[in-house]
C-alpha cells in the first residue's frame, strides 16, 4: 500500500513539472537561508573546550583602592562606555590565590604584546600577541605538547626565563617545528625555549576577550611565565581599574598589574562541593583584604563558569541571532507559500480524487498520497539547499568580519538540515492533503 | 453588487485567500524590518562628507606605545611633507574623517538645554587641508590655537560646528557668535561657536545613523604630547599619484626611525579609506537586498500561483457573468479589487506583525525601534505587489469568453 502510494505520489510531482519545480525552489531557498544563519550561530556558540569548559570558572575578587569608573555625560551620548566589564584582579591577589592552592588546577593569563626575536637575531616576528600564564594552563586548558615539556611551578616561582612557542611560530623562527632547547628574545631578554606546543584556538577566545572574541588567525603563538614575562617589562596589554594612589610613569601605559586589575585567573572545579567550598574561600579572602586595606567598595568576589562568562560578555553579536529570526520568518514564509502551491495543485485533481473514493480508497490512503508528495518535494528542496547552504556560508566567509573565517559546514549541520526538511515536508504537507482527503467522492463524480 | 459578490466568493472559499492573506502578512513584517535594517546601514554611506575628497591623502597609525610625540617631532612631521612636490596644504591631526584608529568626542549643551554628543576633529588649518565648506562664522585665528591636551580652565574654547548640530543646539536661531555648555560641568559656559560648516561626517561611524552622521566638531587644538598622531595632506588633483609616493617616502624618512618595529604607518587617500571603512556595510547591504529580492519574488509567485489556480476555479462562474452582460474590464477590475482587498487586510496584520516583531527583538537585542513611516512604506510596496503578481490570471480571467458558461468544465 506505501509503495503505491509512493508510485502515486512521485507520479503526482511529474505531472506539473512547472509547479513543482516551484515547490523545491522555494523550499531550498527557506531552507538555505535558515541554514546558512544557523550554521554561523552554531559555529559562534559552540563550547570552546568540549569537555573541559564546565570544570573551568573566572575568578574574581576586587581589592582596587579607588573610586569605580562612571560613565561621563559626553562619553553617554556617543555610545562609548567606561567600564570594560572584565573582570581582572591585581598581582597581589593572583599570588595569593595560587599559593593559597584551594582549586584542583589554578592560572593566571595576560596578554601581552612584543617583538620576539630567534636569539641569534637573524628572524623577527614584529607585535606578536603573547601569553604571560602559570605552568597550570596547559594541563588545564588541554593544550597539546609537541615537543619538550611545559616548565614546572619551581622555575615560575624562581622566574626562570623559559618559554613555549607552538609549532607556527618555531616554524617562523627557527625553521624546524621542535624548537625545544633554542632560544627567542623578547625585549632585552632572552627566553629559553623548553617545549613547542599544536598551535592552540579555543573558540571564542574567553580567557581574553580584549583581544576580541573570535579569529581565524589563531590566538597567542607563546606563552611566558608571567613572572618572567613582568621581569621582562612585558606589561599587560589592558587592564581595568587601577588604584587611585597609583600614577603611570611619564611615557608608559598605566598597566601595572601590582597596582592594577589586569590579570585574568581561572580555576578549574571538578564538582559542585569543590564550587562551593571556592566560592567561600574567595569570599573569606575578599572580606580578610577589606579589613588589612580597607578599601572602599564593599567586599566582592566573583565565581563565574565560562558558558556564563561568554553570556554576560555577549560573546556572539546580536545581529547572528536577529539573522537567524529574519531567516527563521523567511522560511515560515516560504511554508505557507509552498501550502497554497500544494493546495492548488490537489485541488485541481478533485475529479481524480473524487473517482479514487468512489472506487474505494479510503481517506487515509489519499491523505497518505498528498502527505507523500508534499514531503517528496521539500526533500527534494533539502537536497537543493544543500549547495544552497554552501553558497550561503560561503556569502558569509566573504564577509571580512572577524568570524568569517571560521564559519564551515560541518556533517552535523547537514543532518540537521535533512531533518528540517522532512519536518517543513509534513508540516506544510498535512493541510493541503487534508483538504485533498476531505473530496467528497459523490459530488466530484456527479460535477464531472 | 460586485462588492457584494466579493464578498460572498472570498466567504464560500476561504482556503486560497487565507493563505494569500498570511503571506502578505508575514512577507511585509519581514519587509519593514528587512528594510529598515538595510536603511541603518546605508544612511552613512550616503551621508556626505562635508570634505574634498578630491586629492585628499590621510596619514595615521604613527603611534608611539610607549611614549608621546613632542611640538618638535609633530612640526617637523608638517614641515616634510610640505616640501614633497604637488601637496598643498598639511596638517597634523587628532581624530580625522574615516580613521577610526583616534576617537575624540564630546557632549554640548545648547540655549535650548539639548544635549548632544559629537565626534571631534582637532588640528592645525583642517578647515583648509580637509576643504571643509563654511556657510557661516569663520575658521580659527592662528592665535586661538592651543597645545592640544592642555586644561583650558576657565577659557572659553572656539568651535566649528556643523549646519546639523547648530539646528539641535539653537533651533533656528544664528549659531555664531553663541555659547555652548558641556552638559557634564553645568557651572560656565565652555565653547562658543565661531564658524558654522556645511556638512562634515563623523568618524565614528557606528554612531552615524539617525540623523547624527553630522555631528562634528572642530577643535582649535594644536596636535602633540599624545602617543597617537595622523596628518591630514591635500595635494594637486593633478599629480595624486606621484603626491602619494612622495607623502609615502617623507613619512618613511621623518618617522620610520621613530616608529617601534612591526608598526606601519599607514598612507593612503580618503577614497581608499572610505571603500575600506564601508566595506562590511557594503557586504551586509548586498545580504539585505538579496533577502529583500528574495521575499519579493517568493512573495509574487505564491500570489500568482493561488490566483491562478482560483480563476482556473471559476472560469465557468466568470462566462456565466461575461453571458450576463459583464464587460472585460469589469472582471479584470473584479480580481484586481478583490486583491486589492485581501493585500489590505495581509498589510494590517503584517504592520502589527512588524511593529510586534521589531518590540520582541528590541527586547532582547541591542535594536532601535521601528520608526512607523516604515510602515506604510512596506504596506504600499505589498500592494503595488500583489496588484503586479494578480494582473496575469486577472487579465486570463478576462480573456475567459461567455461561451464558456454553455460549457462543462
Amino acid at each position: 500500500m506505501f509503495r503505491y502510494n509512493f508510485e502515486l505520489a512521485a507520479h503526482g510531482l511529474r505531472r506539473f513539472p512547472r509547479s513543482s519545480v516551484l515547490v523545491v525552489l522555494t523550499v531550498a531557498l527557506g531552507l538555505a537561508a535558515c541554514m546558512t544563519t544557523l550554521t554561523l550561530l552554531h559555529v559562534l556558540t559552540a563550547d570552546p573546550l568540549p569537555g573541559r569548559s564546565q570544570f573551568i570558572y573566572q575568578a574574581w575578587v576586587d581589592t582596587v583602592q579607588g573610586k569605580a569608573f562612571t560613565t561621563s555625560a559626553d562619553m553617554a551620548l556617543n555610545g562609548v562606555s567606561a567600564s570594560s566589564g572584565y573582570q581582572r584582579i591585581k598581582l597581589g591577589d593572583a599570588q595569593a590565590l595560587l599559593a593559597a592552592h584551594r582549586a584542583t588546577r589554578q592560572v593566571v593569563t595576560a596578554d601581552v604584546i612584543s617583538d620576539v626575536a630567534s636569539g641569534d637575531g637573524k628572524h623577527v616576528l614584529g607585535s606578536q600577541v603573547i601569553l604571560a600564564t602559570s605552568s597550570d594552563f596547559v594541563p588545564m586548558f588541554g593544550v597539546s605538547l609537541r615537543y619538550g615539556r611545559n616548565w614546572s611551578a619551581a622555575e615560575e616561582t624562581t622566574r626562570v626565563p623559559v618559554a613555549m612557542l607552538d609549532t607556527d611560530t618555531a616554524q617562523k623562527l627557527f625553521g624546524t617545528a621542535n624548537a625545544v632547547g633554542r632560544r627567542v628574545r623578547l625585549g632585552k631578554t632572552l627566553f629559553q625555549v623548553v617545549g613547542v606546543f599544536s598551535p592552540y584556538a579555543p573558540q571564542p577566545h574567553f580567557y581574553g576577550l580584549d583581544m576580541g572574541a573570535y579569529s581565524s588567525d589563531g590566538w597567542e603563538g607563546i606563552y611566558l611565565p608571567y613572572t618572567a614575562a613582568l621581569d621582562a617589562g612585558l606589561g599587560p596589554l589592558t587592564t581595568d581599574r587601577c588604584d587611585a594612589s597609583y600614577r603611570a610613569p611619564v611615557g608608559s601605559l598605566p598597566n601595572d598589574p601590582a597596582h592594577c586589575a589586569s590579570l585574568g585567573f581561572w580555576v578549574q572545579l571538578n564538582s559542585p562541593a569543590q564550587v562551593a567550598g571556592y566560592r567561600t574561600f574567595l569570599t573569606h579572602y575578599v572580606e580578610q583584604q577589606k579589613q588589612l586595606t580597607g578599601f572602599d567598595q564593599p567586599a566582592t568576589a566573583k565565581l563565574t563558569s565560562v558558558a556564563g562568562w561568554l553570556k554576560q560578555q555577549d560573546v556572539v553579536p546580536d545581529s547572528v541571532r536577529l539573522n537567524v529570526w529574519l531567516a527563521g520568518s523567511f522560511l515560515l514564509l516560504c511554508m505557507i507559500n509552498v501550502a497554497g502551491l500544494l493546495a492548488a495543485r490537489f485541488l485541481r485533481r478533485s475529479g481524480e480524487i473524487g473517482i479514487r473514493r468512489a472506487l474505494g480508497a479510503p481517506r487515509r490512503a489519499v491523505f497518505a498520497q498528498h502527505v507523500l508528495e508534499a514531503g517528496g518535494a521539500c526533500l527534494a528542496g533539502g537536497v537543493l539547499a544543500m549547495p544552497l547552504t554552501w553558497l550561503g556560508v560561503w556569502t558569509l566567509r566573504q564577509q571580512g568580519s572577524e568570524f568569517s573565517g571560521l564559519v564551515h559546514l560541518d556533517p552535523l549541520m547537514f543532518g540537521a538540515l535533512f531533518a528540517l526538511a522532512l519536518a517543513v515536508g509534513m508540516a506544510v504537507g498535512i493541510l493541503p492533503a487534508w483538504r485533498a482527503a476531505a473530496v467528497e467522492p459523490g459530488l466530484q463524480v456527479k460535477g464531472e | 453588487m460586485s462588492i457584494r459578490i466579493l464578498f460572498v466568493t472570498l466567504r464560500r472559499h476561504s482556503l486560497m485567500p487565507s493563505l494569500v492573506l498570511l503571506q502578505v502578512a508575514l512577507a511585509c513584517a519581514i519587509l519593514c524590518n528587512v528594510l529598515f535594517l538595510a536603511w541603518q546601514q546605508l544612511e552613512p554611506i550616503l551621508a556626505p562628507s562635508g570634505v574634498d575628497a578630491k586629492g585628499l591623502i590621510l596619514v595615521d597609525q604613527l603611534n608611539l606605545p610607549n611614549g608621546a610625540w613632542t611640538s618638535a617631532e609633530v612640526s617637523a612631521g608638517t614641515q616634510a611633507l610640505r616640501e614633497v612636490p604637488g601637496v598643498r596644504a598639511v596638517s597634523a591631526g587628532l581624530g580625522l574623517p574615516m580613521v577610526p584608529s583616534y576617537l575624540c568626542v564630546m557632549a554640548l549643551q545648547g540655549p535650548t538645554g539639548a544635549k548632544v554628543g559629537a565626534s571631534c576633529y582637532e588640528g592645525e588649518g583642517l578647515v583648509k587641508t580637509l576643504g571643509i565648506q563654511l556657510v557661516a562664522g569663520r575658521d580659527f585665528l592662528p592665535s586661538e590655537y592651543r597645545d592640544a591636551g592642555v586644561a583650558s580652565k576657565g577659557l572659553v574654547t572656539p568651535l566649528i560646528i556643523t549646519e546639523a548640530l547648530a539646528r539641535k543646539l539653537f533651533g533656528d536661531i544664528e549659531a555664531v557668535g553663541k555659547l555652548l555648555g558641556d552638559p557634564g560641568d553645568k557651572s560656565a559656559a565652555h565653547y562658543q561657536v565661531v564658524g558654522v560648516a556645511r556638512h562634515l561626517l563623523r568618524n565614528q561611524l557606528g554612531m552615524a545613523n539617525h540623523g547624527r552622521a553630522d555631528d562634528t566638531v572642530l577643535l582649535a587644538d594644536r596636535v602633540g604630547k599624545t602617543a597617537s598622531l595622523s596628518y591630514a595632506v591635500r595635494v594637486d588633483p593633478a599629480m595624486r599619484d606621484i603626491a602619494l609616493g612622495g607623502v609615502r617616502r617623507a613619512i618613511s624618512r621623518q618617522f620610520g626611525a621613530l616608529l617601534q618595529a612591526g608598526y606601519l604607518a599607514q598612507v593612503s587617500f580618503y577614497s581608499t579609506r572610505r571603500d575600506a571603512a564601508f566595506k562590511t556595510r557594503r557586504a551586509a547591504l548586498w545580504l539585505l537586498l538579496g533577502v529583500t529580492l528574495t521575499v519579493l519574488i517568493v512573495t509574487v509567485i505564491g500570489i500568482m500561483g493561488l490566483t491562478g489556480f482560483w480563476v482556473q476555479r471559476r472560469t465557468r462562474q466568470i462566462g456565466i457573468r461575461r453571458a450576463l452582460g459583464a464587460r472585460r474590464v469589469d472582471i479584470l477590475r473584479e480580481f484586481m479589487a478583490e486583491n486589492a482587498f485581501i493585500v489590505s487586510i495581509g498589510v494590517t496584520i503584517g504592520m502589527v506583525l512588524a511593529y510586534v516583531g521589531n518590540a520582541l527583538l528590541m527586547k532582547q537585542y541591542e535594536l532601535p525601534r521601528l520608526p512607523w513611516e516604515w510602515m506604510p512604506a512596506g504596506a504600499v510596496l505589498m500592494l503595488v505587489l500583489g496588484q503586479l503578481a494578480v494582473l496575469s490570471p486577472a487579465l486570463r480571467a478576462a480573456a475567459v469568453p461567455p461561451v464558456v458558461a454553455t460549457r462543462s468544465v
